[in-house]
């Protein structure tokens, strides 16, 4: 390829290079500033800014890209991932947060390990997280790829490698220099990037600008009928069953993540831990309500411009539609940068947070934990540091080829956290018989029940009807929780001193 | 470790005093979590008048939404904000009470 090739979007690249180098070097003074002056802790930021990081941590390219395609392919159905990414934090929230924090135990592997005594489980749970942060971050690297093509002007095989190289280097440097993450002004930046351009799109499209969250109605009426049936009426695009399948596996799938539970241990009590998801519930919904809005504008520009494109161009082009509704729309050029900008920040972000704890996990749970037990402190970074690039290798491999829209590989994670890491925590804090025997069965038959459309859909039909690979969990964790209680009600109880602890101090604490 | 009695955890037999207590405000949240979720989706089935899903809340209008779009979209988000508030400010109470005899306040 010649450099004449490319069409670059220069106003964009530079806003979106100034953004994400802002981050990396205010992240860095923050190191200097936190070690020299508030020790190792640092401060605590308070509960609104701790909600802030809870959602700035949260939002990914899924989020900020990925949710306004769905909704302009699916309608109504979109609605599901709403729901499900924010109910999810309920069920974390009143299910698990307060009591793993008793538990003492801060990752999937640590807790399933040390709860059940077994070093099987640990390294069983290890892979699982793993291969949810490798699939999570390949919807990542679509976004990157997508958001690359639109700033280089280049095919999407091209950008997703370009793209790839850039976000490992980034998260190398930032891995190797110590960033802290700022996630507080990631969050100012995400949401004024998200909404400035969709009050500008709503004014220029004549609809109330101030709160487009609610102006977006009124585009509803002048959408062709088919759109606006989809987006409007609950089965028109899906069916009771597929949309609550969807609802149900984000949600559980949230408890599961391996980046979303830690965020409740950086807080120094547990009561500024549960009042600061309040606050990040608040953040997150403020974006999710204005993605459909993207959708529907989106739809509008192209009925007016006469230009709607077949089902499969719109699926093509789905994930990329808040940067073409924009444009389209005649946002000023640097506007359209800034919303670009904040869609590469939240997914440089997320790679950046769980190609490192997926690193980490792969050098503490699996070489460390498993293989090698009395490796030197040195040869563990020294493992962490290869897998990240190995981890970074598995993700590029996938999103060459990205298999589904950024919603749907992502829903796949949540699918594989909620058939696996949600039933282990359930079951592991409200459930004093269930064992390793019981654990360990649990987790394998929720990888096979995650994978199962895929695997033997093509021989059972009914299978891929009842686990559908995005949203298998509605099915898959009722199953699996089952599963788990008949086989450890039929092998020996865990040991004495796991369960008197789990009566006495994680459920007995004040008794 | 502790030498306190101790039986054994089951989230269906809770044991009397906090977890009791924390329990119940579980089960409180649970049920106003999936009621309004997946309930909501039930009913629009049971009233709906057309295969694609018409029913009594899709003829109405409130804030320039289909009144199904905005219960769904928008007001579900901020009940789960609600329900997240109404059970801190439940647990909060529920350990000071607690926290008298043991501790001076939560740990």
């Amino acid at each position: 390829m010649n450099i004449s090739d490319l069409h670059i979007r220069l106003i964009p690249l530079i806003i979106a290079v100034v953004v994400l180098t802002s981050f990396l070097l205010i992240g860095l003074s923050h190191k200097v500033r936190e070690s020299s002056e508030y020790g190792l802790g640092g401060r605590s930021p308070g509960r609104l800014g701790s909600g802030a990081a809870i959602a700035s941590n949260w939002m990914s390219g899924a989020s900020f890209l990925g949710m306004a395609g769905y909704f302009y392919l699916y309608g109504y159905q979109a609605f599901a991932c709403v729901i499900g990414w924010t109910g999810g934090y309920v069920l974390l929230l009143i299910l698990l947060a307060g009591q793993i924090r008793r538990f003492g135990k801060y990752t999937a592997p640590d807790f399933v390990g040390e709860r059940f005594d077994s070093p099987a489980a640990r390294l069983i749970s290890a892979l699982i997280s793993i291969t949810i942060s490798v699939i999570y971050c390949a919807a990542q690297f679509k976004g990157i790829g997508i958001l690359f093509g639109w700033l280089f002007g280049l095919p999407y095989s091209v950008a997703v490698t370009f793209g790839a190289v850039a976000v490992i280097s980034y998260v190398v440097f930032a891995g190797s220099m110590g960033v802290m993450k700022t996630q507080q002004l990631q969050y100012t930046v995400l949401i004024i990037s998200f909404i400035l351009p969709l009050m500008f799109l709503a004014k220029k499209l004549g609809y109330f600008w101030p709160l487009p969250q609610f102006g977006y109605g009124a585009a509803l009426s002048q959408l062709s009928p088919e759109f606006r049936n989809s987006f409007t009426l609950p089965f028109a695009s899906s069916s009771l069953f597929q949309w609550s399948a969807l609802c149900f596996t984000l949600m559980v799938g949230t408890a599961g993540l391996p980046h979303v539970l830690s965020r409740f241990y950086i807080v120094p009590n547990i009561r500024d831990a549960r009042w600061s998801v309040v606050w990040g519930l608040f953040f997150i919904a403020l974006i999710y309500w204005s993605a459909p809005a993207y959708a529907v504008f989106a739809r509008l520009i192209e009925a007016k411009s006469g230009s709607s494109p077949d089902p499969a161009a719109a699926r093509s082009m789905a994930d990329m539609v808040i940067i073409t509704a924009a444009t389209q729309g005649g946002l000023p050029i640097w506007l359209v940068g800034i919303l670009a900008a904040g869609g590469l920040s939240a997914a440089f972000s997320t790679v950046a947070g769980l190609l490192m704890t997926g690193a980490a996990s792969c050098s503490h749970d699996i070489y460390a934990g498993f293989l090698r037990p009395n490796a030197s402190e040195y040869r563990k970074m020294r493992v962490a540091k290869g897998c990240t690039l190995l981890l970074a290798l598995a993700v590029y491999l996938i999103s060459m080829n990205p298999p589904g829209l950024i919603v749907e590989i992502t829903a796949v994670a949540f699918a594989l956290a909620g058939n696996t890491i949600f039933p282990a925590f359930l079951l592991g804090i409200w459930w004093g018989r269930a064992n390793r025997q019981g654990i360990i069965t649990g987790m394998l038959l929720g990888t096979l029940v995650t994978f199962a459309a895929p695997l033997f859909g093509r021989f059972v039909p009914v299978v891929a009807e009842l686990f559908p690979l995005t949203s298998s969990a509605l099915c898959g964790a009722p199953l699996v929780i089952l599963v788990t209680i008949l086989v450890s009600l039929v092998t020996p109880p865990p040991p004495e001193r796991i369960r008197r602890f789990l009566a006495t101090e994680v459920h007995g604490h004040l008794d | 470790m502790s030498d306190k009695p101790w039986s054994e955890v089951n989230l269906l037999r809770p044991k009397k005093g906090y977890m009791g207590g924390e329990v119940l405000i579980t089960l409180v949240i649970l049920i106003g979590w999936g009621g309004a979720t997946f309930g909501f989706q039930l009913l629009q089935k049971f009233l709906e008048t057309t295969p694609q899903g018409e029913n009594f809340f899709t003829r109405f209008t409130f804030f320039n939404l289909p009144l199904n779009v905005w219960f769904t979209g928008q007001f579900l988000p901020l009940w789960f904000v609600i329900l997240c508030f109404v059970f801190n400010l439940y647990i909060d109470r529920l350990t000071a009470r607690h926290s008298r005899t043991r501790y001076p306040y939560e740990h």
